[in-house]
């Protein structure tokens, strides 16, 4: 085995060569984690949603809250099933506000009842108070807060025909309740003029009771539900996420194939540069093996360290809040880049095959050189 | 110039070193050509003469709310309007959530009076499409891609709405994004859904586009007092409306551009840079024969200008290439109408690898020159 030392040196001393190779797969790792971070974050709003006994109840083939409406009398019917702790029914409203930077998109307004928060316990009141029931007023997410207008403490925000006080701010702990407001379910039924109910939270006894719960509200003929556990319901809006995870994918591959290529231009004249010295070490009886795998191990070493320093320059990005569009609910989806040491572990190893894949062919040139020509070389 | 010659043959000294380099540029230049085209199609939708003359009218609050059927009437009688059909969204299931396409349900009579630029294959198809309650259109290419025929019987699962509809195909269609959708009747919809007589969209023609602000003004304002305010806007401010749901998409994409951009810099420059240095003792020979310092710098330039140029048409002719095989209106499910990447891009890629030559020969270029030219030479072996 060629001594480490050996390309340690080398590294440093082509220094300008290997500080260009570093910064541009640096750059590619920096893209792709950055993606991955966006992704990341996108989906944990929605793996991170629900308790364990909450079940959630929409209208059969509705597929989303936003587009489900039934009977408020069927909420009477579900109370009375066995296992069936408490019930709340809540109303969903889409409305179209403009951001503070630019352009416009739909927010979940949810009418509750006074069930509500005690079945969501990660939802914690953060500033202001709690509305009153009876009057036009709500509470809305921290992050949406100042992302659009209208949306600070103390504003009036206009949910159909009436200017609302915003009273309170909430906190869902990213969440996907992190992207609504909240009022009060009656004053938004009739703001809207819509005595129905969009969804019921439903809490059970105990964990036996969510299957025969389920079993009985998919059988009940005359309610016509689609029953899920609350969090079923949010998992299945990952699929959010993927023209963002096709786009980023597409990005990163493309940019990766490119560093291929960078990659492979340096070694290639890193081993142009070193023709003596590689047939030196076949001299001193280093089998081509061993130099194959000595440049191979260089390239990937330039790798990683590209991909470490990508990391570090993607970590900025970690906690920026934005939002985008869920394509299930066709409203805003609040989410943060996230950034966790499984990504960044994806991204030296993304760097790492980068680094062999650029390196190989460049390697088996080096290790293929004739002893006899290479003494000769004036280089 | 008599040198280009010369220029081109030491720009393929190194074969290996040059094509990994314009490989390299091209990937890059590909991507920045696909990106900038993303946000084109999204920013601006495809427009033709008759969709400037077309505005949509819907609820005022949110497009998840609904109009009274009633309103169309009221709007026909606007002053400037030609025309006005209900367009009710219907987001059906055909077999499978994931074969996603356009439907809606519309004023049959009238659609094409409002719609001109969508095309049946014959007179008689629109004819049939327009006397039977049940009958559908399906746009060409979805016919394509599913297999249908004129006369099949096509069944759309509801999940906004609590039906399903059961339509047989009358007619095929195409042009104005039509190729892409499936069309029902309204009234229909209206009868399967017992009646309510409420609808999401109306899409109004004018006689001529320069009425348009007038007449969103007038309608907004008849119905500004009623349980349904409305909002009014061109069509294409409208389909805008949802590109902005994607939020921030435009500043990533800009970041990441800017990013590759720095990216294909640096490794122009390093490949210059391995280039010129092996050189310089035969530029040092150069300026013994004469050669003029500006000159020699010159013919580094354009040997870095055919590299990076070769690469960034290579790029964004291949992605002009490949994006116009490739159907991205079926691939996205109708959210991307046009994806074409314009001559525009293919000069901006030109400009871009011009601005590279310059960048990354500069240095070396300047480094080469400053030595000697006795040392130059005595440098020769290295």
């Amino acid at each position: 085995m060629i001594p480490v030392k050996y390309n340690l040196r080398s590294v440093i001393v082509r220094r300008v060569g290997t500080v260009m190779t570093v910064v541009g797969v640096a750059l590619t790792v920096a893209v792709f984690v950055s993606i991955l971070a966006m992704v990341q974050g996108i989906e944990s709003v929605f793996i991170d949603t629900g308790e364990a006994l909450n079940l959630l109840v929409i209208r059969q083939g509705s597929q989303s809250e936003t587009n489900s409406f039934f009977d408020r009398e069927i909420k009477g019917i579900i109370e009375s099933m066995d296992g069936v702790k408490s019930v709340s029914g809540e109303i969903i409203i889409l409305i179209n506000q403009a951001r503070s930077t630019s352009g416009a998109t739909n927010i979940i307004v949810r009418g509750i009842s006074d069930k509500s928060m005690e079945l969501r316990p990660t939802i914690k009141l953060v500033d202001g108070r709690m509305f009153r029931p009876g009057l036009r007023e709500v509470v809305i997410s921290k992050t949406l807060s100042g992302r659009f207008v209208d949306t600070r403490l103390g504003d009036k925000i206009k949910i159909g025909r009436t200017a609302w006080d915003i009273v309170g701010i909430v906190d869902a702990s990213g969440t996907a309740y992190d992207s609504e407001i909240w009022g009060d379910y009656n004053e938004v039924s009739q703001e809207f003029d819509r005595p129905i109910y969009s969804s019921m939270l439903i809490r059970v006894a105990d964990e036996a009771s969510i299957q025969s719960v389920k079993d009985r509200v998919a059988n009940d003929r005359r309610i016509k539900l689609d029953v899920f556990t609350e969090r079923q319901y949010f998992e299945t809006q990952t699929g959010t996420s993927a023209p963002i995870k096709f786009l980023g994918y597409t990005i990163a591959i493309i940019m990766a194939i490119g560093s291929c290529f960078a990659v492979m231009n340096t070694m290639y004249a890193a081993t142009a540069y070193r023709t003596r010295e590689i047939a030196t070490l076949r001299v001193l009886g280093f089998k081509r093996r061993n130099i194959l795998i000595s440049f191979m191990f260089e390239s990937l070493l330039l790798a990683i360290l590209g991909g470490i320093v990508g990391c570090i320059l993607a970590l900025p990005v970690n906690g920026i809040s934005t939002g985008t569009a869920n394509l299930t609910t066709f409203s805003e989806v609040v989410f943060q880049f996230r950034i966790t040491p499984g990504l960044m572990l994806q991204g030296v190893v993304f760097a790492a095959i980068m680094g062999t894949i650029g390196g190989f062919l460049p390697a088996r040139l080096a290790a293929r050189t004739l002893i006899v020509r290479a003494l000769r070389t004036e280089v | 110039m008599k040198l280009l010659p010369l220029i081109i043959r030491n720009a393929f000294r190194n074969r290996r070193r040059t094509i990994l380099t314009i490989l390299s540029i091209g990937m890059s230049l590909f991507l920045i050509s696909t990106l900038k085209t993303l946000l084109e199609s999204l920013a601006s939708p495809p427009m033709t003469p008759e969709s400037a003359k077309r505005v949509v009218t819907r609820h005022q609050t949110s497009l998840a709310n609904v109009m009274p059927i009633a309103y169309r009437e009221r709007i026909r009688s606007v002053p400037g309007v030609e025309e006005v059909v209900a367009n009710q969204w219907f987001g059906g299931v055909y077999k499978d959530p994931s074969f996603f396409f356009a439907q809606f349900a519309v004023d049959a009579e009238k659609f094409f009076d409002v719609y001109g630029e969508a095309k049946v294959q014959s007179p008689e198809q629109k004819e049939a499409f327009v006397k039977e309650r049940t009958a559908a259109l399906a746009g060409v290419k979805l016919a394509e891609r599913f297999g249908w025929k004129v006369g099949d019987r096509v069944t759309l699962e509801g999940t906004i709405f609590p039906f399903n509809v059961e339509t047989i195909i009358r007619g095929l269609v195409d042009g104005g994004g039509s190729e892409a959708t499936y069309y029902f009747h309204y009234d229909y919809f209206n009868e399967l859904f017992n009646n309510p007589n409420i609808v999401g969209t109306f899409a109004v023609k004018a006689k001529s586009s320069d009425d348009l602000p007038a007449i969103s003004e007038a309608i907004d304002q008849m119905f500004q007092n009623s349980t349904a305010p409305t909002k009014t806007e061109t069509e294409s401010a409208f389909i805008l409306g949802f590109a902005s749901m994607w939020g921030d998409v435009q500043t990533l994409v800009l970041s990441i551009s800017t990013i590759v951009l720095f990216t294909i810099v640096l490794v122009a420059a390093n490949t210059m840079a391995m280039s010129i240095r092996e050189r310089t003792g035969e530029i040092a020979i150069l300026k013994t024969l004469g050669f003029a310092p500006g000159t020699v710098l010159s013919m580094m330039v354009i040997e870095s200008l055919v590299i990076a140029a070769t690469g960034g048409l290579a790029g964004s002719l291949g992605a002009r290439f490949l994006f116009g095989s490739v159907d991205m209106q079926m691939m996205s499910g109708g959210f991307i109408q046009a994806f074409t990447v314009t001559w525009t891009t293919v000069a901006m890629s030109f400009g871009i690898a011009f601005i590279v030559a310059i960048a990354s020969t500069a240095v070396p270029a300047w480094n080469a020159s400053r030595v000697p030219i006795a040392e130059a030479i005595r440098r020769r072996g290295e």
